[in-house]
């Protein structure tokens, strides 16, 4: 079976009597709907519905048509597919920052560094760069935020410094899987390299989905495999229009018709002296818990289903989270490509190198460098306004409550992964049910940490946090 | 009992736990097809490591050489040659 048609729709998952039931049909394996979306006029078909889902989320038609126009030229010419995707992303960035030329080319730039890299990689693999890939760009990159840091305020010098690292700051972990793509042949794989420095299909500071290594494995190789995917990317982008219609009355009936608020605004009166009754504080943490596999299952849908229209057979970003039954399996579920980035360029770095005689303790290890520094260090690199507006170290500082977060998930995982040897219990109640509260009950409780709006101090944080169990000083 | 079948029965036995019975044949894509997960691949890596001596420091990691089980074979019979 090759990896292109054992590809499953998400991870493994566990059969239930449900397990068939499909809100949106599987149409991708109707013979029927594959053959036709083969033909012109059912390539055309699939292109405008494709576009009239994509202008539900943009709200510029141009923006959407645009993209249509893209994935009709990969449709009807796929043997184009990776030149496409090379040169489209920039011609958009042009386009998009016309007026800001700074931008435009700082932009510019740090492509031309990320290939740059890619290629002195290739070239000399044997290099201190090469060697130590990440650990080079992760340097270089901070060097130049303290650079940055301590420049003169509102100087030339300023200006340029802070506009490479806001570019920087989104290219930075596109450019890491191009320089640790070690299977990568530069002569034929060059446009694709380029292609997944900045996708077409838009993401976020993490590339979705990974990067040009992975993108290979999964590109159709036929005709009927884009038919395949392309059927699957329109689903999924289906999928995504729903949640987001559902998103919007949930968010009407809970916090506008019922007032619960939001757990930023409950925290926000803890610290004003006038806190929401005890019920309404638990309604905002539960809230919050679903509204964020929401949100996170909206934009990442989104994405995927453009990265399979443009032929690429990618696992979904968020797959059933609820259905998980370990801290580790929701991890894996709620955000797999960020979860992805984690493991790729923290955990497996540190797991290969250090402890390796103490099972136990390697593990530990491994998964706090991922989310304790690599967490830390993606969400302090992605947020660098902070940085810029306060200053290096309070910039810092100003990520305690999310530090906290952090290490309080490290543990979590690290247990959650200690403990998966054991066996599990049968039955729904034991084996299924109280396993997926449980999970639930942590996230919940650690979101209060979660807030990135660093609007709150440790003290306050952890201040709402016992109130919710009446514990008050 | 061959190194191939060690591994294959290895990899089904992840796949068990994760009550995933579908039959798994030796090309089989694990990785990019999400059958098995990152977790599951530091229990490879473990595996490889105490049956067959690979240390991953040395010889590097890429995860695309345990996405099926000829890759993971492969792996260590490359992995035996460098040795």
């Amino acid at each position: 079976m090759s990896a292109f048609a054992a590809q499953t729709e998400a991870p493994a998952t566990p059969q239930s009597p449900w397990a068939d039931f499909r809100l949106i049909p599987r149409i991708e394996t109707w013979p029927a709907a594959v053959s036709f979306v083969q033909t012109a006029p059912g390539k055309v078909l699939l292109l405008t519905l494709f576009g009239l889902g994509m202008r539900f989320f943009l709200p510029d038609l141009t923006a959407a048509a645009g993209l249509t126009f893209f994935f009709g030229i990969i449709t009807f010419l796929p043997e184009y597919r990776r030149l496409v995707l090379a040169v489209a992303p920039i011609l958009l960035v042009v386009r998009e920052d016309f007026q800001d030329p700074l931008r435009v080319a700082a932009t510019l730039l740090v492509i031309a560094l990320g290939m740059g890299l890619y290629f002195c990689v290739m070239r000399w693999p044997k290099s201190l760069f090469a060697r130590r890939p990440i650990v080079s760009l992760l340097s270089g990159f901070s060097l130049l935020i303290v650079l940055a840091c301590y420049s003169p305020s509102h100087s030339h010098t300023s200006t340029v410094l802070w506009g490479m690292v806001a570019v920087l700051a989104t290219y930075v972990w596109f450019i890491a899987y191009a320089v640790t793509d070690k299977s990568s042949k530069p002569a034929r794989d060059a446009p694709l390299e380029l292609a997944a420095l900045r996708p077409l299909w838009g993401s976020t500071n993490t590339p979705f989905p990974k990067g040009a290594a992975y993108l290979r494995r999964i590109e159709a190789k036929t005709p009927e495999q884009l038919a395949v995917v392309q059927l699957k990317g329109l689903k999924l982008l289906a999928w995504a229009v729903l949640l987001a219609l559902f998103q919007n009355l949930w968010y009407r009936f809970f916090h506008g018709y019922l007032s619960i608020p939001l757990p930023d605004q409950a925290i926000a009166m803890s610290v004003h002296g006038t806190p929401v009754a005890w019920h309404l504080r638990w309604a905002a943490q539960i809230l919050a818990y679903f509204e964020l596999i929401l949100s996170f299952s909206i934009f990442g849908h989104r994405f995927i289903a453009c990265a399979r229209m443009a032929g690429f057979n990618a696992l979904r970003n968020t797959c059933r989270p609820l259905s998980a039954t370990t801290l580790i399996d929701f991890f894996n579920r709620f955000y797999y490509y960020f979860k992805e980035l984690l493991v790729d360029f923290f955990y497996f770095p540190a797991f290969l190198r250090y402890f390796k005689k103490h099972r136990r303790l390697r593990t530990v290890f491994a998964t706090c460098v991922a989310l304790i520094i690599g967490d830390s260090f993606y969400h302090l690199t992605r947020d660098w306004t902070f940085l810029r507006n306060e200053g290096l170290w309070k910039g810092i500082a100003s990520y305690q409550v999310l530090f906290v977060y952090n290490t309080v998930l490290a543990i979590g995982l690290s247990i959650s992964q200690l403990r998966r040897r054991k066996p599990r219990p049968k039955g729904f109640f034991r084996g299924r049910l109280l396993p997926s509260t449980g999970v639930a009950f942590f996230y919940i409780l650690v979101i209060v940490f979660g807030s990135e709006a660093r609007s709150f101090t440790l003290g306050q944080t952890l201040h709402y946090f016992a109130s919710l169990f009446f514990i008050y000083y | 009992m061959t190194e191939k079948a060690a591994i294959h029965d290895f990899v089904q036995d992840l796949l068990l736990r994760n009550e995933d019975r579908a039959p798994l044949a030796d090309g089989d894509s694990l990785l990019v097809t999400g059958r098995l997960q990152s977790v599951d691949t530091v229990d490879i890596v473990v595996f490889l490591e105490e049956r067959f001596g690979i240390d991953f420091a040395q010889i590097g990691f890429d995860r695309d050489q345990l996405d099926s089980v000829d890759a993971i074979y492969a792996l260590t019979q490359n992995a035996t040659a460098v040795r």
